[in-house]
């Protein structure tokens, strides 16, 4: 051990050789979680084999996907608390916006009685798969190796919160406005029997048991919901405003803002871990490859139903490729395309 | 069509769960972490949280709450109160950051674990609040202490801490490890929001945020206050998860209630007590901190488990008595090792301190006092060494705390003592009876050596003061020293009161 003193501190001592002046979001954000904290045996200052020290040693610690340091990554929009509820009341402003503004031009009386079926199978029973999701984002969060990681899974869980929350407000106004298509009340029975929202139930459900931390990122935040948000989100937009639903369109696509974001952190974390440990790349496309199939039947329901349900539909290949598009994005922006087209 | 209110579309938010039939129940919600035990699944549909708030609410409250503590800390920023500061305020500042911060930070895991395991959605649906909001609080903490680093490396302990094997840090640990991680989320949520936030934080964040104000630290005030209003909403976690406890299992109910209080009474002495009653300036003293107990949490509590159908927990009088005696016998033992903590205590026992100390412990001098006096006949002798420990007490095997600590010295009722307990052919010690029992009804979880246990078995090398030290992280700019250099020592120079010589030195 070196015996000059010690050079006078300017920040964390945690950040090591730090060459730089950390910013405000290092500064908030860096090894905050001490269940990693170097040479713990175990995570949890109890019995280390708790089922909790278990927990954390099987799908977290021994997860395939490893590196020495995960505290290195960086999520790239550096969201902290105080920029986040900045920027997501903002959203939730513009959001009464536009609910305002058509609510003032009796926009829902004025639907069709086709479109509005549309709604009642596909926009509003969308709140179980993203309160799913949801659930998917809070387990990332626990589990992940590094506080910059649990925070953005925090924020996401709060994005997709945020998406029940504006579905939930649409179905309660368009129950209002139309009592009898079954807004509010009819959605469970189609999440859990319409044929097409079946291959969706199916991998939400398989993801919420996708335990390994790794595995959790890859099935839900680089293939699942980058697919699912495609449609339900973009394509799904496209469609309402062909059928003369802007305010569903306006809504979904502020929607799709949360959902980019998020798929750019999760990238981010890819390409981050094959940067540290290039074999991860090997471990993230074995992972990528299992969940695609199960994402693409998922999307192929979803497409079934923009293109049969509304008057003016959307070709199903057109929203099926959209939707591989929209994967192959978040895949080649993580840098693990390559090897599995 | 007008916007319509929170409560008319609130419903269909929380009315997300459905029926899966693609993968087990029990893999998606198993019962060691969603802990549903006697309580049937359909019961938890009642879950229903009395604080009511919806997305756009939250966001809109919470970025105007930042924006005026972060206002207040721009407009202090070029001013110069660090520096003017007392030194004791400064370590009670630095007591919280170090204790507190990733505590906050593993709240946030603890929600996420509701927010994932939670048997009803309006639960996990609050959750994903509560984790929010706990990230909040650590990052609040964190930017505070962290402009503070340069001045004085101390600070670095805010994230530093629980990265080590202080003991501080071990207290700390084995306590929210027990409270809020190693449980399943029924017991999370009536160990943390019900008892943990909702009896104790505010004797974090009331008291605290009132002897911030009145030492002139604004902004540390500014930030406990708005990080207590988040606490008043996320806490409601526990009300409607106790209540549904109660109709199906109260024996658990109450057992976890039960070990949670005790386990944070414990803590609290270590955590607040000192500051309280040594740390602040005299004269910036409002309530003992025996006082504010009795106010805030014992009058407290009791009401809110008397409205939930409990019974007073059964080591009611030994937690009473306690509030006459731990955070004395814990303040000097810190004191004593202060070389162990990164503040540095005051001392907190010149006369006039000591007045005030009998004023409000009627047997603070004739236990504590002569204790003191050989510390301060030794100070004034020049005798440091008399002053500083030459090893470690023995730790209690559940909270981690000094043996001797739940009790105080010349008393007949809780006497210096352990209460051991050998179990598969090991002496296990302990500081009291509830300690020890609860470690009995736990102990497969809670199994986990002292910093005495490493010590013995070999780990700490060289087994000295130095070599422990170093195993806990401390380094000298950041080993705590008293806050104001003994100086309160000199007052007793002459005449030279000398009191029972027993003490002082002693482990």
């Amino acid at each position: 051990m070196s015996q000059r003193p010690a050079r006078k501190l300017r920040t964390w001592s945690r950040f090591g050789q730090i060459r730089r002046v950390p910013s405000e979001y290092e500064i908030v954000t860096h090894d905050t979680n001490y269940t990693t904290r170097q040479g713990r045996h175990p995570a949890l200052e109890s019995n280390p084999t708790t089922p909790v020290n278990m927990w954390f040693l099987t799908y977290r610690d021994y997860s395939p996907l490893s590196a020495q340091d995960w505290h290195g990554f960086r999520d790239p929009d550096e969201l902290t608390y105080r920029k986040y509820v900045t920027m997501q009341d903002e959203q939730e402003t513009v959001v009464e916006g536009f609910l305002d503004e058509f609510g003032k031009v009796n926009h829902d009386a004025n639907l069709s009685l086709q479109w509005l079926q549309m709604l009642a199978t596909v926009f509003t029973p969308m709140r179980f798969p993203a309160h799913a999701l949801q659930m998917t984002q809070a387990y990332l969060g626990q589990i992940a190796p590094s506080s910059y990681i649990t925070n953005c899974a925090a924020f996401a869980a709060a994005d997709l919160l945020r998406q029940v929350s504006l579905v939930a407000y649409r179905t309660r106004q368009l129950q209002m406005a139309h009592p009898d298509v079954g807004f509010a009340t009819g959605e469970r029975q189609i999440w859990e029997t319409h044929p097409d929202w079946q291959p969706t139930r199916r991998a939400v459900e398989t993801a919420l048991i996708a335990y390994d931390w790794g595995e959790c990122l890859t099935a839900v935040n680089l293939v699942l919901r980058p697919m699912l948000s495609e449609i339900l989100l973009r394509q799904l937009g496209i469609v309402a405003d062909e059928n003369r639903d802007q305010l569903t369109w306006l809504l979904l696509s502020n929607l799709a803002i949360d959902a980019e974001r998020n798929a750019r952190w999760s990238a981010a974390l890819a390409r981050y871990a094959i940067s540290k440990r290039p074999e991860n790349a090997v471990v993230l496309r074995h992972w990528v490859q299992h969940w695609t199939p199960k994402a693409d039947e998922a999307a192929a329901g979803l497409a079934t139903m923009l293109s049969e349900l509304p008057e003016i539909g959307r070709e199903a290949d057109t929203t099926i490729t959209a939707a591989k598009a929209a994967r192959e994005r978040v895949l080649s922006d993580a840098g693990i395309l390559t090897a599995i087209v | 069509m007008a916007r319509m209110k929170r409560e008319e579309w609130y419903n269909i938010a929380r009315d997300v769960d459905w029926t899966r039939s693609y993968v087990d129940e029990e893999a998606v919600f198993p019962e060691w972490l969603s802990g549903s035990g006697k309580v049937p699944r359909e019961a938890w549909r009642s879950w229903d949280e009395p604080y009511k708030c919806a997305y756009s609410d939250y966001v809109a409250t919470q970025r105007e709450k930042e924006g005026s503590v972060y206002a207040v800390k721009a407009a202090l920023q070029r001013s110069n109160i660090f520096e003017s500061l007392d030194e004791g305020w400064k370590s009670t500042a630095k007591v919280h950051f170090g204790a507190v911060s990733l505590i906050e930070y593993l709240a946030v895991l603890a929600e996420q674990r509701m927010g994932r395991f939670g048997l009803s959605p309006a639960w996990r649906n609050m959750a994903v609040f509560g984790a929010l909001d706990e990230i909040r609080h650590t990052q609040m903490d964190l930017y505070l202490a962290h402009e503070f680093i340069a001045k004085d490396p101390q600070f670095d302990w805010a994230l530093k801490n629980y990265h080590t094997n202080c003991w501080c840090a071990i207290v700390g640990r084995a306590t929210f490890d027990g409270m809020m991680m190693n449980p399943n989320v029924v017991d999370i949520a009536i160990q943390l929001p019900f008892t943990f936030e909702t009896g104790f934080t505010n004797l974090q964040f009331v008291a605290l945020a009132a002897d911030a104000l009145d030492s002139g630290d604004v902004n540390f005030a500014n930030m406990i206050s708005s990080t207590q209003t988040d606490e008043a909403r996320h806490a409601q976690q526990g009300g409607p998860t106790l209540e549904i406890l109660m109709q199906h299992d109260p024996k658990r109910a109450q057992w976890m209630i039960d070990k949670t209080f005790w386990a944070s009474a414990r803590l609290f002495s270590l955590l607040t007590g000192p500051g309280m009653d040594y740390y602040t300036p005299l004269e910036h003293r409002r309530q003992s901190y025996k006082e504010f107990m009795e106010e805030w949490i014992v009058a407290e509590f009791l009401r809110l488990i008397e409205d939930y159908g409990l019974k007073k927990p059964w080591y009611w009088q030994e937690f009473l008595a306690g509030l006459e005696t731990w955070h004395h016998s814990l303040h000097l033992g810190v004191w004593f090792w202060r070389q162990t903590v990164w503040m540095n205590p005051q001392g907190g026992v010149s006369k006039a301190e000591r007045a005030w100390l009998q004023k409000k412990y009627p047997h603070w001098e004739e236990q504590w006092g002569p204790i003191w006096d050989t510390l301060i006949q030794n100070i004034n002798a020049g005798n440091m060494e008399g002053t500083l420990p030459e090893t470690l007490p023995w730790l209690c095997n559940l909270c981690h705390l000094p043996i001797g600590t739940a009790a105080s010295p010349n008393n007949l009722r809780y006497p210096v003592r352990s209460y051991p307990l050998t179990h598969n052919g090991y002496t296990y010690h302990f500081c009291s009876r509830p300690c020890r029992q609860i470690w009995w009804e736990d102990k497969d979880m809670l199994h986990q050596k002292t910093i005495i246990e490493h010590l013995l078995a070999g780990e700490i090398q060289p087994p000295d003061v130095g070599g422990i030290l170093a195993w806990m992280g401390l380094t000298p700019e950041i080993m705590g020293g008293d806050a104001y250099k003994y100086k309160w020592a000199e007052e007793y120079r002459e005449p030279a009161p000398v009191a029972g010589a027993e003490g002082g030195s002693h482990a």
